[in-house]
Order: structure tokens, then sequence, then C-alpha cells
């Protein structure tokens, strides 16, 4: 079975480029949600076990986690790490009524996750030619048992981030693949190496 | 006479795309740079006819290369080829002298629609 460590240089750059243009997708959908512009990070594509994306994911600060599974051609999780910083101002450029109430702070952070994480995976699942199905978003507490439960021991960590201008609000998003879908996904990235 | 065109992209799927968009009937004489640092060193020594430019990119971005290029007493002809779209991103780059924007991933009749504006076909 193919692991996300033999990755080869010309296949990461794929991935890399069609993720990139899944994110300006992405960017794009929110950039107009909101009336600003938005930045955008050079995706970052990692191989990892799940103790190295509990370390790549966790970090002190005041953060909110998400997580989506998706299904149907390929399976497997996107994880979306929200700062709490910046975000009454994306409250307010939501016309949600200041100061935000928890429930609007949870919603919002479930509206930017589905928003972003949905842009892309759509974005990647159609320059792939792949069917997927996005979940809805759940809130959740990284724990190191959450991260040892997850069901595949390598996973393909794709991570790209999202800052807003005019506020501190940053957002990251990961992928985590399990390694069949991450055979499918190397299968179809043939037609683009040739 | 060849047509100096410069390809700066950090994605090498995304250069070559770009070269394989170009309209044969022009002989380009084509060189491809992978970061905007590479890109500026080299627009600082040598004059390229048309500059196709992605905008993320380590090191220097797409933004920050046309920030430079205003130094320049001939500026070259800058096309900038990306995903990221915003509006915004579309009116700053058209600001500092980008003469088109065209979306990722790039189609060949775009391109060639384009260079056709330039006059180079």
């Amino acid at each position: 079975m193919t692991t996300s460590s033999q990755l080869s240089e010309e296949q990461r750059d794929v991935l890399q480029e069609l993720l990139n243009i899944s994110m300006g997708q992405a960017a794009n959908s929110l950039a107009l949600m909101l009336d600003t512009r938005i930045d955008i990070s050079i995706p970052e594509i990692s191989a990892v076990t799940p103790n190295q994306l509990y370390d790549l994911l966790f970090e002190t600060g005041d953060l909110s986690y998400t997580r989506q599974s998706f299904m149907r051609d390929i399976h497997g999780e996107v994880i979306s790490i929200i700062s709490y910083s910046g975000l009454s101002e994306i409250g307010a450029l939501m016309d949600y009524d200041q100061p935000l109430s928890e429930e609007d702070t949870q919603e919002i952070i479930l509206e930017l996750s589905n928003i972003l994480a949905g842009a892309c995976l759509s974005g990647l699942s159609e320059q792939l030619k792949l069917t997927t199905n996005l979940n809805m978003p759940l809130l959740f507490q990284p724990d190191k048992a959450s991260f040892d439960g997850l069901p595949w021991q390598h996973s393909l960590a794709m991570e790209v981030q999202f800052l807003i201008t005019i506020s501190s609000f940053s957002m990251r998003v990961i992928f985590c693949l399990d390694d069949e879908s991450l055979s499918r996904i190397l299968g179809t990235l043939d037609v683009y190496l040739k | 006479m060849s047509l100096s065109v410069l390809i700066a992209d950090d994605s090498k799927l995304a250069r070559r795309n770009v070269v394989r968009s170009l309209p044969l009937e022009v002989d380009f004489a084509v060189t491809e740079v992978t970061n905007g640092q590479e890109a500026v060193s080299l627009l600082a020594d040598n004059t390229y006819s048309l500059v196709l430019l992605d905008l993320t990119m380590p090191k220097l971005d797409g933004i920050d290369v046309l920030e430079r290029l205003q130094a320049l007493e001939n500026m070259p002809n800058v096309v900038v080829i990306s995903a990221d779209f915003q509006p915004e991103k579309q009116r700053v780059v058209k600001e500092l002298g980008a003469k088109f924007f065209l979306r990722k991933p790039l189609k060949k009749e775009d391109l060639t629609a384009v260079l056709s504006e330039l006059g180079y076909l």
C-alpha cells in the first residue's frame, strides 16, 4: 500500500498546486461574503502519524478546533484551527450583534470552517474528478487521546492558512487522509504528471 | 527574433502549464524561476518583454515583485496568473501595473487572448 512518506517530489508539487487553486476559490468565497481581503499561505504537505498531527495542531493560545469528516471516493477528515482573536470583527462583518454571545461565536466558527474547508475540499475533488461528501463540522477539544484514536496510522496532512488583513483573525485547515484514499489520489495525479 | 518571457511560479506543474499554453506561432525564449526573489534579481539585470507572474510564492510573493518593478525604468508587460483571484487582489495588481489577471488553472485560450491584446499575436 502506498503511504504518504512515499510521495515523490513531483506528486507533492502537483498536490500543492491543486490545493493552492482550491484555496484561492475558498478565499474568494470568504472574501465576497465578508467584503474584505484574505491572505492565503503556500500550502504545506507533510506525511504525519497521529502523534505528529497532534503536535502540528496543538499550539498554546486562544484557539478553537473543528473537525469534519468526508467520504465517498476518498475518506478523511478536515481539521480547522481558528483563532478566537479577531472573531468579533468577523462577526461584525457578518452582521452579528456585538458583543458576540457564546452561541453566536460557535455558529461563526462552524460557518467559517464549513465555508473554507468545504471550498478547499470541493476544489480539490473537482480537479481530481473525485466525488466527496463533507459532513457538518463539529467543535472539539484536542487531546492526545482523540488523536491516538484516529482511524489511520499514516496520514497526509495538507495544511493551508488564511489570514484576514483587517483583523488578527487566522485559520488553518488540515486535511488528513487514510492510506487507501491517498493511493486513490496518487492514481488520479498521473494525468497531471504526463 | 524571439520574445523573452520570464515565468515565475513555485509550482513545476503550473510552470509547465504556462509553457504548454504559449502559442506555437511565436518564438518564445522562456526563463523559469521558482520564487519572487529570483524574479526580481533577473528583472534587475535583464530585459524581458513579458513576465507571467504567480502571486502565492515563497521569499517574495507576486505583489512584492510588482512593487519592486516600479523602480525599473522600463517595466515589462506583466500578466498575473494566480489561483488567488479575489477582487481586491485583482485591483491591487492592476494598480501596481499588471496588464492582465488570469485565473488558475490557466486556460490556453485565455493566455492566447491576452497575448493577442498585448500585440504579440
